[in-house]
């Protein structure tokens, strides 16, 4: 049986090895520049000086960083590829009649195909985000942006769950609808609408958020690469301020809800509030509700175990489909 | 001929204008939202300052404006792969080639169809995502930036038209659908790529403009910054990439020490500082505004090229082909 898996989808682990290899040539060579850019930057700026010029630091290798952002799109590949056609392209060729009647008993056939399957995607995604996990962490040191959405989704752990949940939809897909064009078309669909849905409003709910609120005239930033849902100002009977759109304002307070021992602060002379005024802005509460930066890999594995539990619904469901169906 | 095109491929068709019709209600809708956001927030800050904090539509409907990028491949996939190689795969070829239809008129009268479904494919996603960016482009000024370009304007139709040409081609001469969907996509990822990031900028020789430091300079509308920097007296460009305080790009160790004092706060510099500024200048690099739709036409023009010529090869190969 592992034979004839690989007999049958060698073309396709031969370019996916080949596409593998290109890319980890690629990421490799640009990386340890970009790494060795920012050690050197870092020993440049330990006195503690701003580092904000570091933001030029990546602007040579704009083309990788778009190919580390397409990564995004790399699990849905193995899902149109490798899975869609494993059963349906047989389906529709006919040849799981012949297949179905060997001595291999039609379980032992499934289970060696998408064990194979599946093990191929692991290596799919881990390949690719241990690659781009690597290549960013430099940038995530400067930007601590990896727990944002588009970042997160590739690194860590989630790309090897996202290439197994594609691979388990494909293969469901070609099971179901025994057409091999039909399959793919649901398989792309139903990647992305998976991923979006759970990406823009699942992710969020995984933990309860927290909530701080300090004072208006100090500032409050979370440790690390924190996750920001909502900022905002409270007034003195903790009733919501609007944001300061196209108005003048003073710490994020618009004009017309500053007190009015606050009235010298804004405009073009403005200057530091008189004692008066930090007096009465004490009523004023700023709130910043998010996800602190040390649940990134709690979020990482609840994400990761929805995903792989998707895949094995998907899997059940492909299992009792072609066990039950008659040759 | 254009009845078996249809009984073919209703399905396709079908499934593709009612994709269409859910992304029109979903822009519509908040396209209606956004524009009616924008011209409120214009009339409250008619001094046409500080209206960075404007946000228009919502995340999701963002995401699915910019992922429209990926909208043309899928016509090439679904359409164009299958298009030759899924007949040919099952071998209806040779029943479809022994009709009274002869070969050259299956294909034209196929291709041709489906090029009408890409163009309006094509054209009615980015009309849509053009009128739904209007208020985004008044306010960002970056209808020009690679990624918004692509999206809007002309440039989508073409992109769609060389799609589905890509796929008709490769199906044609790999005959075997899932292999001609895996160039396609392979092929169109590469050649837009090659083309937006390395051809696009030398359609027409940029414009640079050297100004003084102590004067910013910002060209007129949707300009397209190529490169930008400041110059030493003698000619030399600044490196950008220095920890230290920086005056108007000039780090301060180059300045007079009157301009130390700037950069910690005070507000306004010391003569003796803005007269040594005064030696430094800086540059932009850039497409002009105005050159969008020349752009526009022109990467039309050589997506549509390409498209001709791989239908050229389509014809070439089926038609020498034996049955």
């Amino acid at each position: 049986m592992t034979w004839l898996v690989w007999r049958q989808h060698r073309v396709q682990y031969l370019v996916g090895a080949a596409l593998l290899a290109a890319f980890a040539v690629m990421i490799v060579v640009t990386g340890t520049q970009v790494s060795d850019q920012f050690h050197s930057a870092q020993a440049a700026c330990a006195a503690g000086q701003p580092c904000q010029h570091l933001g030029g630091l990546f602007m040579g290798s704009r083309v990788v960083g778009f190919l580390v952002i397409a990564t995004l799109g790399t699990p849905v590949l193995v899902g149109l590829f490798w899975g869609a056609p494993l059963v349906a392209a047989e389906a529709e060729a006919g040849t799981t009649q012949f297949a179905w009647m060997q001595s291999v008993t039609r379980k032992r056939w499934l289970a060696v195909k998408i064990g194979w399957m599946l093990l191929a995607a692991v290596i799919w995604g881990g390949v690719i985000s241990a690659l781009v996990t690597w290549w960013a962490s430099p940038t995530n040191a400067e930007q601590l942006n990896q727990f944002d959405p588009g970042r997160f989704d590739i690194m860590g752990i989630v790309p090897v769950g996202y290439s197994v949940f594609a691979v388990a939809l494909g293969v469901t897909a070609g099971a179901l609808l025994r057409r091999t064009l039909p399959a793919l078309a649901v398989t792309l669909a139903g990647f992305i609408a998976a991923r979006v849905v759970i990406t823009l409003w699942l992710r969020s709910h995984y933990i309860s958020a927290v909530t701080t609120t300090y004072n208006v005239l100090g500032n409050f930033t979370p440790k690390g690469a924190y996750w920001q849902f909502a900022s905002g100002v409270l007034g003195p009977n903790g009733q919501q301020l609007p944001q300061p759109n196209n108005t003048q304002y003073f710490d994020n307070i618009p004009q017309a809800y500053l007190p009015r021992a606050c009235s010298e602060v804004t405009g073009p002379n403005g200057g530091n509030p008189t004692p008066a005024c930090v007096q009465a802005l004490s009523h004023f509460h700023a709130y910043l509700t998010y996800q602190p930066g040390d649940r990134f890999w709690a979020f990482q594995g609840i994400e990761t175990a929805i995903f792989v539990v998707l895949a094995a619904a998907l899997i059940a469901v492909t299992a009792v489909t072609l066990l039950r169906r008659d040759a | 001929m254009t009845w078996l095109v249809w009984r073919q491929y209703r399905l396709q068709f079908v499934l593709g204008a009612a994709l269409l019709a859910a992304f029109a209600v979903l822009i519509v809708i908040t396209g209606v939202q956004a524009a009616n956001q924008w011209h409120a927030a214009q009339a409250a800050c008619a001094a046409s300052h500080g209206c960075q904090n404007l946000f228009l539509g919502s995340h999701a409907v963002g995401f699915l404006v910019i992922s429209t990028l990926g909208a043309p491949v899928l016509v090439g996939l679904f359409w164009g792969a299958p298009l030759v190689a899924a007949e040919s795969e099952v071998g209806t070829t040779h029943f479809a080639w022994m009709q009274s239809v002869t070969r050259k008129r299956w294909l034209a009268v196929k291709v041709g169809w489906m090029l009408l479904a890409a163009v309006v494919w094509g054209g009615v996603i980015t009309a849509l995502v053009t009128w739904w960016e209007g208020p985004n482009n008044a306010q960002q000024l970056d209808a020009f930036n690679t990624g918004r370009f692509d999206i809007t304007g002309i440039v989508p139709v073409a992109y769609s038209v060389f799609a589905l040409a890509l796929g008709i081609a490769a199906g044609a001469l790999l005959r075997r659908v899932l292999p001609a969907m895996a160039v396609t996509l392979a092929g169109f990822i590469v050649v837009r790529g090659v083309i937006a990031f390395w051809l696009r900028h030398h359609y027409l020789s940029p414009v640079t403009v050297y100004h003084s430091v102590i004067r910013s300079f910002t060209p007129p509308g949707s300009y397209w910054s190529l490169a930008s920097g400041v110059l030493f007296p003698n000619g030399q460009p600044i490196d950008q990439n220095t920890n230290g305080n920086v005056l108007d790009g000039v780090p301060v160790n180059y300045l007079p020490a009157s301009c130390n004092q700037v950069s910690r706060g005070a507000f306004t510099p010391p003569p003796s500082c803005t007269q040594a500024l005064a030696h430094f200048r800086g540059f932009l690099t850039y497409q002009p505004a105005d050159r969008f739709w020349t752009f526009q036409g022109i990467e039309t023009g050589i997506f549509l090229f390409l498209a001709a010529v791989l239908i050229a090869v389509t014809a070439v190969t089926l038609l020498r082909r034996d049955a």
